[in-house]
């Protein structure tokens, strides 16, 4: 009895402080750096015993060419041959084109089809059915209709993030509180003022989050864009360049930067959202 | 004052999405004067808040059309500002923007700076000037209701229409935010109409209040008027005399209408059987000592043993639950007062003749007056005593209770007061009240006295609040007390089971009237799903006794008949002399046809078939004129001579009462 009453409470003592680290914003850094080492300690672990062919982190920062590609971002040889960040640029640009028309077009047509039964009715489906079809599978379509690469691309872009704004946005004016639209109907308010005192703040929620999943899909197939079409240059052509010529440890490079560039664009609209409809 | 909004012949029809309608208003008429409060009260689902939405316009009418000063409402506007339950502010706006909103909308033509200062002016009103740059999520449930009614407010419309406005708020703030309200409808004379299920509320906020009854084809089942005066303090509104009379009718009200649900969802098809139309019934009673052939008949098997196997008595509180029951059809049978069946057949509810027939008397005596024990102290020993005393205390308004104009009691102490030089109308009033009440509203002085059946009387001078002046031996000994009442239309419908009925009920009282018999029935009715009352206070009575002594007149009590000659059987002269003694009083007209309608009430030929069948053979039937304790003799010839004679009496009328004929050729 005297031997138990001490272990447990040194065990509730640790678990104690285990819970206030857990909520210090040291653990917020830490932590993640910790899972993030152990990611690349067992990668590198497999790669040296030859379980897996792929080269590891300190293949990727010793190798001539990939430390060329991380030092020398933005140098400039030709159109093809350009600094990883120069290709990421070409690429967002073609996503802000893209998912710029998408969000625009989006956002008005779910309105309209939000706030009209008929439309509603008429077309759902149909966008439904659409919004399964796979960014790829846009590809040879889009090439086929407009011929020629640069647009195809941002076809590609503007159909995959299309769907989630346009559905999103439907649900948002759907969903007004049938108490909004009561007091606008007995206050008599005008068409305009309903649609930016009432509908586009009632419904601003829905629509980010639409935005939101839609700039990952936009990131997603701008890749997936560039790799297929070849001759644009793009971070996606530099991958496929770069498998073609066998250079593995340059792919490795691109991809950490399209990963940190698709949740640096999740994270920007997260704040805009903050800004403009800060959650009530 | 005239007609400001108008309801006509409103009803609303919904489809449901199976195909299917479901009425859910129908017939609905209303009119509302300007600078009127009215509330609408009623339970979940009655369709109150459809009513408040088509006013409002939010809804439209199936039938019927809303005006408002003439002009039919086609759709909403904000001459017609709505407070919603839940506030409905707009929760990206600040309180100033959300009341801004609407006075800048709607006040379009009144210049800038005016409307800043309506603005704020309203603002201040509710007093939220502290708040006015807060969004709504950061002010309390109360603040916001605020904020939507300083907003409906500041618009300056003609009629304000809350719906349920403080239901969702603590009781301490609803208080604050009713005497707001009062205090700004006073202030700027707004006309209202409230949706609420707060019967409070409404009886504190309101100058009628219309109550609507469940749905399908909800309707509107009674209007009162609050008489209170304005202004109104939420803390001094309950010292109003008719405080608790209009709370009390809208909680019988409620209560009635959810009963009606209940029976309503199990109520079934006529079961025949044993060669009787309907052996399940509903038999409607209230608690008095009177009650005791329906409790013995059930209690006893009398029911099952001709043929009644699903009998099931229902405990009603007052007598007017009794006529609800019968006028509503969920009774199919009803023990009542003697003056019942003539009273519903005249017209006397609503107006509306309802043929009745009675079969059976199923119990006679068994009432008496009680005074509060103060008169017995100044020495009130009579009703001539009575009324020396009365006219010594001209300054003082004295109440009596009974418990519904068609009963005995009511007759009974209106006779003895008249007999008496009193007045029953102009020297004292008369109020009506549950029998089970009387006690606690002679103690809380509430009334001064009252004329009911047992055990009330004698429990009130058991406890020594009162004590019985006069028993029914000494105005009328042996008159009717309890009947068995059923609508015409039903008898005609089930004549054998009406017959069953009157047998195993007859069979009942020969039980009640064998003194072998008395222990076991009082303590059957003082169970708590009879007259649940200890079992001191329940006595079937001693017949010998028969003079109320005043030497020891804090134990007197009243002495029921059950059974015996003349008795049972139901007498024409004896309901004639309930009808000019209604008539007498003003409360029905005496009808020209008086005669055809003694013989559609008295059903003589069930009670003589019950009677032979059960081979009863030897009870007789009472005869000759009826004279009560003043000595003067009732006339059967010629009733209105005897009303003329009369010298305390209202302006009675004499009308032919034009009762429907198709039923009883039915």
């Amino acid at each position: 009895m005297t031997a138990t009453v001490p272990s447990r409470s040194k065990a509730t003592s640790s678990s104690a402080s285990l819970q206030s680290f857990l909520n210090s914003p040291a653990a917020n850094i830490v932590l993640p750096i910790l899972g993030l080492l152990g990611f690349l300690t067992i990668w590198q672990i497999l790669s040296s015993v030859g379980l897996i062919a792929l080269p590891g982190p300190i293949q990727v920062l010793t190798d001539e060419r990939s430390r060329y590609l991380i030092l020398n971002p933005l140098y400039y040889n030709t159109d093809l041959d350009q600094g990883l960040l120069r290709h990421t640029f070409m690429s967002l640009g073609r996503v802000l084109k893209g998912y710029g028309a998408a969000a625009i077009i989006g956002i008005g047509l779910g309105i309209l089809v939000g706030s009209n039964k008929v439309m509603d009715k008429a077309l759902d489906p149909l966008f439904q059915f659409l919004r399964m079809v796979a960014p790829l599978a846009w590809v040879p379509i889009a090439l086929a209709a407009l011929q020629q690469n640069e647009p195809a691309a941002l076809f590609v872009i503007f159909i995959t993030s299309i769907w989630p704004i346009l559905i999103n946005t439907a649900v948002g004016v759907r969903e007004i509180p049938q108490d909004y639209k009561n007091v606008a109907r007995v206050l008599q308010i005008s068409r305009v003022k309903y649609f930016f005192k009432v509908l586009l703040p009632s419904a601003l929620p829905y629509i980010f989050t639409g935005l939101r999943i839609a700039i990952g899909l936009a990131w997603l197939a701008i890749i997936a864009a560039e790799i297929v079409m070849s001759g644009v240059p793009g971070i996606g052509f530099f991958i496929w360049d770069a498998y073609q010529q066998n250079y593995v440890t340059e792919i490795i490079v691109a991809v950490v930067y399209i990963g940190a560039v698709g949740l640096a664009l999740d994270r920007l609209v997260a704040y805009i959202q903050r800004l403009i409809a800060p959650v009530q | 004052m005239s007609v400001f909004v108008a309801v006509d012949q409103i009803e609303k029809v919904f489809s449901l999405s199976g195909g299917g309608k479901y009425v859910a208003l129908k017939g609905i008429d209303l009119e509302i004067k300007k600078g009127e409060f009215v509330s609408l009260i009623g339970h979940s689902g009655c369709g109150k808040s459809t009513l408040l939405n088509m006013i409002a316009g939010l809804d439209l009418p199936t039938e019927g059309v809303v005006t408002l000063e003439g002009n039919p409402v086609t759709r909403p506007g904000p001459d017609r500002m709505v407070v919603f339950q839940n506030y409905s502010l707009l929760p990206w706006m600040t309180v100033r923007e959300n009341i801004s909103l609407a006075v800048d909308e709607v006040l379009r033509d009144v210049p800038k700076e005016e409307r800043q200062a309506i603005i704020e002016q309203n603002i201040q009103m509710v007093g939220l000037s502290h708040a006015a740059d807060k969004p709504p999520a950061q002010l309390s449930g109360g603040m916001k209701q605020r904020v939507a009614i300083a907003r409906a407010l500041a618009t300056r419309p003609k009629l304000l229409l809350l719906d349920e406005p403080f239901g969702a708020l603590d009781a301490l703030t609803r208080g604050n935010l009713q005497e707001q309200l009062m205090r700004i409808c006073e202030e700027s004379h707004v006309t209202a109409v409230m949706v609420t299920h707060d019967v409070d509320e409404a009886v504190l906020l309101s100058d009628r209040i219309v109550m609507l009854t469940n749905g399908p084809a909800s309707k509107i089942g009674g209007i009162l008027e609050v008489d209170i005066p304005r202004p109104r303090r939420r803390m001094e509104v309950v010292n109003h005399p008719s405080y608790y009379s209009l709370r009390s009718e809208i909680i019988y009200f409620l209560n009635q209408q959810k009963r009606i649900k209940k029976l309503r969802a199990k109520k079934t098809e006529p079961i025949a059987r044993h060669g009787l139309e309907k052996i399940n019934l509903e038999l409607g009673f209230v608690p008095l000592t009177a009650c005791a052939p329906l409790v013995v008949a059930k209690e006893k098997g009398f029911f099952e043993k001709h043929g009644l196997d699903e009998v099931s008595l229902v405990r009603e509180t007052s007598w007017r639950g009794i006529v609800d029951g019968i006028v509503g059809g969920y009774l199919d049978a009803a023990q009542m007062p003697a003056g019942m069946p003539v009273w519903l057949t005249v017209g006397g509810h609503q107006d509306k003749p309802l043929p009745v027939v009675s079969s059976l008397t199923m119990t006679r005596n068994g009432n008496a007056v009680t005074l509060a024990k103060k008169f017995y102290e100044q020495g009130v020993y009579t009703a001539t005593d009575l009324k020396r005393m009365l006219l010594e205390s001209t300054e003082q308004q004295h109440t009596f209770g009974m418990v519904h104009p068609s009963s005995m009691h009511n007759l009974l102490l209106r006779y003895w007061l008249a007999a008496g030089g009193i007045d029953p109308d102009r020297d004292v009033s008369l109020k009506t009240i549950p029998p089970a009440q009387m006690i606690a509203d002679l103690k809380a002085g509430i009334i001064d006295g009252y004329c009911v059946g047992e055990p009330w009387n004698l429990r009130a001078a058991m406890e020594e609040v009162g004590f019985t002046v006069a028993t029914d031996l000494e105005i009328w000994q042996g008159h009717p007390g309890k009947v068995l009442g059923v609508r015409e239309d039903w008898a005609y419908t089930y004549p054998n089971t009406h017959i069953a009925l009157a047998k195993a009920l007859l069979e009942a009282c020969r039980y009640c009237a064998d003194p072998a018999h008395t222990e076991e029935i009082r303590q059957l009715l003082s169970r708590r799903e009879y007259v649940s009352t200890s079992v001191d206070y329940i006595h079937l009575g001693n017949p010998n006794d028969y003079v109320c002594s005043l030497d020891r007149p804090m134990r007197e009590y009243a002495h029921h008949l059950f059974y015996g000659d003349g008795v049972n059987r139901p007498s024409r002269t004896e309901h004639l002399w309930m009808m000019t003694q209604m008539a007498r009083w003003g409360d029905i007209p005496f009808p020209r046809n008086w005669m055809e309608i003694l013989e559609r009430v008295c059903r003589v030929s069930v009670f003589s078939t019950a009677a032979r069948e059960l081979g009863m053979l030897d009870i007789k039937y009472h005869r000759g004129p009826i004279e009560l304790f003043d000595g003067v003799k009732f006339d059967a010839e010629d009733p209105i001579g005897y009303l003329n004679s009369l010298a305390i009496k209202r302006d009675f009328s004499v009308a032919e009462v034009a009762v429907d004929a198709r039923r009883a050729a039915a």
